[in-house]
């Protein structure tokens, strides 16, 4: 089950989510309808792939704030798409800057809606397999001692071996040794595949 | 009673007369009244004298007399000497005694009486003062015994009289000479006649007998002092009036029956002697009535109907009088009358010109008659032509038949209530025109029975129900406008509700597509999607009949209305506008289904404004408390009320009271008449709309509606 790319599908108008639900289905996906965005975010399991179709003007919680909600709970972005009776620039400005694969109008056209779930359908693939290395990844680094991972850290910073030495207090063979442990065990081989790796963790710096 | 002369003899005649009637009138007791005419003056012998004595004395020999009274100057002598035989000892009363024999007569005891001076003096004096003129004086007398003592009487008292005349005695002449003598005096003389007892052929006269032809015979007017003769043809004199003297001699001897002493009885003398004429006489000689003395007694007047008729007079005058006044008394009501009625007519023109002037006709209906009055105007505005007679039912015919029973029954509730009553009608008109009529009647009884008298107006109001028309017609525009422009701001919303259904139309259409296109397509999925696509279609169509309706330029309508319904309807319409501005509506409805007649789509105009307002009014409130409580609850029998409660700012202190006034707004883009129109729309479905602020915030907007039918099955 955890492997079926699935549809969940939130709107306050049933007739709206009823079609909506059917027409998804029709298509071969497994489908998840909530009429309130409550209930959804309550049940919502963020290891399932799938996407989230919204409809942005809801009582209680709008669209975009769903969107929030699922951004802020993990590190992975569930991909969005949105619907709407009424599409206002501002608004689909708002939601396309906060990660929204596509904003569509009501009546929603099947061409337009597929093409913008197979979009997040993709989209989720490739965030789904980002998410997992990034999980090695940190799973790699957190194997580090704390004496490796602040080498790590100057290695990437484009320090030498004899600037770090002096930094930290030490000679440059006691270092050269630090270094050689953390590659392995981080499976690396080139400083420039650990700067990429770097980068990927934390992407503000 | 003792006549000197015969019974014919006027003067004692009349003394007689009124002695008799004055002793009858007075005596205490019945009288016995003998009388005897001694007829001396025909009869002048001794011997006569002595048998009519002894006559007398045998008549009176068994009943002597308690009283005599003599009659005539001869009388008393007769008396004097016979009264031992014929009535000793009884008491006389004399009469017709002149002062000259009084004071001749020695009388004996118990004799009394009335003394007459026949006043020759004043009876010239009354010639004189007749004819001032006159200078010749002729003097009648005869021949007898009182004549020439006449004769020497007159002869003195013309000399002693200060003016002077011509005088001619014509004495002791022969009857025929006398009256030839008289033929030939002058027209300007004065003729005395004093007696004619006798002439000088020894012939008897009575004097006041001679007077008559004496003065028929004269040129002149002729004097005496003697009362007889007046009214034989004399001018008059100063004379004794004999009745006086009768009824003074009848008073003394009436004393005397009373017991009075007849010597303490002083004879009186000329009792009651007085001018007297003769008008005829003084007219026959043109003499004139202003010169006679004062105090003068005019007779024979010309009887004037007056003093002839006097009671037919009177009565005739009274009847006369009583009609002049009846007559003047109609008269005086005629006027009056005609007063009134010209002022009644006048006021009837002036009351029936300002009601026609008004567009006002007047009629009245009598029942029982079943006859009918009614103003020109009436005719008019019922085009009735104008000699046609008016009944009850022309009236009604002409009303429009739709509007019969009405005009029937008001008719039928005046007569039983006595209450005014108010109708507006149709009145067809023969050109097929139709105008509006507002019948007032009002029924009056007479007598407090069952009243038959029905009164009342009719007033055009063809043009007031015009304009009304024209301003109910102005205020659906409004309205209209109103609910355009509201629904013109829900615009957005409004389509994004006729959105969703097309949404899920168009999804269940294009998955059954979908469906179709595979190689084995489930049946039962396209089905449910074709089904569901009817269904979304149905609710657009909901949502457009729905706006179609408030959209829609039409007539006020009066059919049942379920408020629930209307609410949850309205609250649906505004679905989408509530979630975007973030508020959340519960309701609260009771479950009892109210319905109330007027025009869905007003009310629901209303509920909008008021929920549209209730949502304005919390642009600054918290999103999380941002909530409208729509509530239905029956409050008071046979009332519905629908409250809207917001959590907003409330009715701010300058807005109070001015919430209602046309055109007062508290929005920006506001025009004013949104509160204005629900409060009409509700007052025209008989309720009643407040706005009041809630004291835990925010404003509490409430209607209350009547129910039709008040159901309490919560089926």
């Amino acid at each position: 089950m955890t492997d079926n790319f699935t549809i969940y599908l939130v709107d306050d108008d049933l007739g709206v989510l009823k079609g909506l639900s059917r027409l998804v289905r029709a298509r071969g996906y497994e489908v998840k309808a909530y009429s309130s965005p409550r209930v959804f975010l309550d049940e919502h399991d963020m290891a399932v792939p799938g996407c989230a179709v919204l409809d942005v003007s809801m009582p209680g919680l709008d669209g975009l704030e769903i969107q929030r909600v699922l951004t802020a709970a993990s590190g992975y972005h569930r991909p969005v798409v949105f619907v709407t009776g009424k599409g206002d620039i501002p608004t689909s400005v708002r939601a396309m800057k906060a990660g929204a694969i596509d904003f569509l109008t009501k009546p929603v056209k099947d061409k337009d809606l597929f093409e913008a779930i197979s979009r997040a359908e993709a989209r989720d693939a490739e965030s789904r397999r980002l998410h997992s290395e990034m999980e090695s990844i940190q799973a790699k680094v957190s194997n580090l001692t704390p004496r490796e991972r602040e080498v790590l850290t100057h290695v990437v910073a484009g320090r030498l071996n004899k600037q770090i030495a002096g930094d930290l207090g030490t000679v440059e063979k006691t270092i050269k040794v630090h270094r050689s442990r953390m590659m392995e065990k981080l499976g690396i081989r080139t400083i420039a595949d650990l700067v990429r790796m770097a980068e990927k963790l934390n992407p503000s710096k | 009673m003792l006549h000197a002369f015969n019974y014919t003899f006027p003067a004692t005649a009349l003394i007689a007369d009124g002695a008799r009637k004055r002793l009858l009138e007075r005596s205490p007791q019945p009288l016995e009244i003998d009388a005897d005419f001694l007829d001396l003056a025909r009869n002048r012998d001794a011997e006569y004298e002595s048998r009519m004595a002894t006559f007398l004395q045998t008549k009176y020999e068994k009943r002597p007399p308690d009283v005599v009274i003599t009659l005539g100057s001869a009388a008393l002598p007769f008396i004097v000497k016979h009264r031992d035989d014929i009535a000793p000892n009884s008491p006389v009363v004399f009469t017709s005694v002149s002062p000259q024999n009084y004071g001749a007569l020695r009388l004996p005891p118990k004799i009394t009486g009335v003394i007459s001076e026949f006043d020759l003096d004043k009876t010239l004096a009354l010639a004189e003062r007749l004819q001032p003129e006159a200078s010749r004086l002729f003097v009648i007398a005869g021949s007898g015994e009182v004549d020439r003592r006449w004769q020497s009487t007159a002869r003195k008292t013309i000399e002693d009289r200060k003016r002077k005349f011509d005088v001619t005695y014509l004495f002791e002449r022969s009857y025929s000479n006398l009256v030839e003598e008289v033929s030939k005096i002058p027209r300007d003389s004065i003729v005395i006649l004093l007696t004619v007892f006798a002439d000088s052929e020894g012939n008897a006269f009575v004097p006041a007998r001679v007077a008559g032809p004496l003065s028929a015979a004269s040129p002149a007017p002729l004097y005496a002092p003697y009362d007889t003769y007046i009214g034989n043809g004399i001018v008059g004199g100063f004379v004794e009036t004999f009745e006086s003297v009768g009824v003074r001699a009848a008073d003394m001897a009436l004393q005397i029956l009373a017991g009075k002493d007849p010597a303490t009885i002083a004879p009186q003398t000329n009792p009651g002697q007085a001018y007297r004429v003769d008008h005829r006489a003084m007219a026959r000689w043109n003499l004139q009535e202003n010169r006679l003395p004062p105090d003068t007694a005019v007779l024979f007047k010309e009887p004037t109907i007056w003093s002839e008729h006097r009671g037919a007079v009177v009565a005739a005058i009274v009847i006369v009088g009583l009609q002049s006044l009846i007559v003047g008394a109609l008269l005086v009501q005629r006027r009056r009358r005609l007063r009134a009625e010209n002022l009644l007519r006048e006021s009837e023109e002036r009351m029936t010109f300002a009601a026609a002037a008004a567009n006002i006709g007047l009629w009245q209906f009598d029942r029982h008659r079943n006859e009918l009055w009614a103003t020109e105007h009436c005719r008019a505005m019922f085009g009735i032509a104008r000699d046609a007679p008016l009944t009850r039912d022309m009236f009604l015919s002409a009303v429009h038949p739709d509007d019969r029973q009405t005009a029937n029954q008001l008719f039928k509730r005046s007569l039983e209530t006595e209450q005014p009553a108010i109708s507006d009608v149709r009145i067809v008109l023969p050109g097929e025109d139709v105008r509006w009529v507002r019948m007032r009647a009002r029924s009056h009884s007479e007598g407090g029975g069952r009243s038959n008298h029905l009164g009342g107006i009719f007033i055009d109001i063809t043009e007031q129900k015009s304009v009304e028309a024209e301003v109910a017609l102005q205020r659906l525009e409004v309205e209209h406008l109103m609910r355009v422009s509201v629904l013109g701001e829900l615009s957005g919303s409004i389509a994004h509700e006729i959105n969703q259904p097309l949404t899920a139309i168009l999804s269940n259409a294009q998955a059954a597509l979908h469906l179709l296109a595979q190689d084995s397509p489930d049946v039962v999925e396209i089905h449910d999607a074709l089904e569901e696509i009817v269904h979304e279609d149905n609710r657009a169509g909901e949502v457009i009949h729905r706006l179609r309706g408030l959209l829609k330029k039409g007539e006020r309508k009066a059919e049942h209305v379920n408020i629930n319904d209307l609410v949850r309807s309205t609250v649906s319409l505004l679905n989408s506008e509530l979630i975007g501005r973030d508020i959340s509506v519960r309701l609260d409805l009771d479950h009892a289904p109210f319905l109330t007649r007027g025009d869905s789509v007003q009310l629901q105009q209303v509920l909008l404004n008021l929920v549209m307002n209730a949502m304005d009014a919390m642009a600054s409130t918290p999103v999380a408390q941002r909530s409208i409580l729509i509530s239905t609850g029956a409050a008071q029998a046979g009332m519905v009320d629908v409250i809207v409660k917001d959590h907003g700012h409330g009715i701010r202190a300058k807005e109070n009271g001015r919430l209602f006034e046309p055109f007062y707004t508290t929005k920006n883009h506001g025009l004013g008449l949104g509160l204005t129109l629900c409060s009409t729309i509700i007052q025209a479905h008989q309720g009643k709309l407040t706005l009041v602020n809630d004291e835990r915030g925010g404003a509490i907007a409430k209607f209350s509606l009547p129910v039709e039918q008040p159901t309490f099955d919560t089926a």
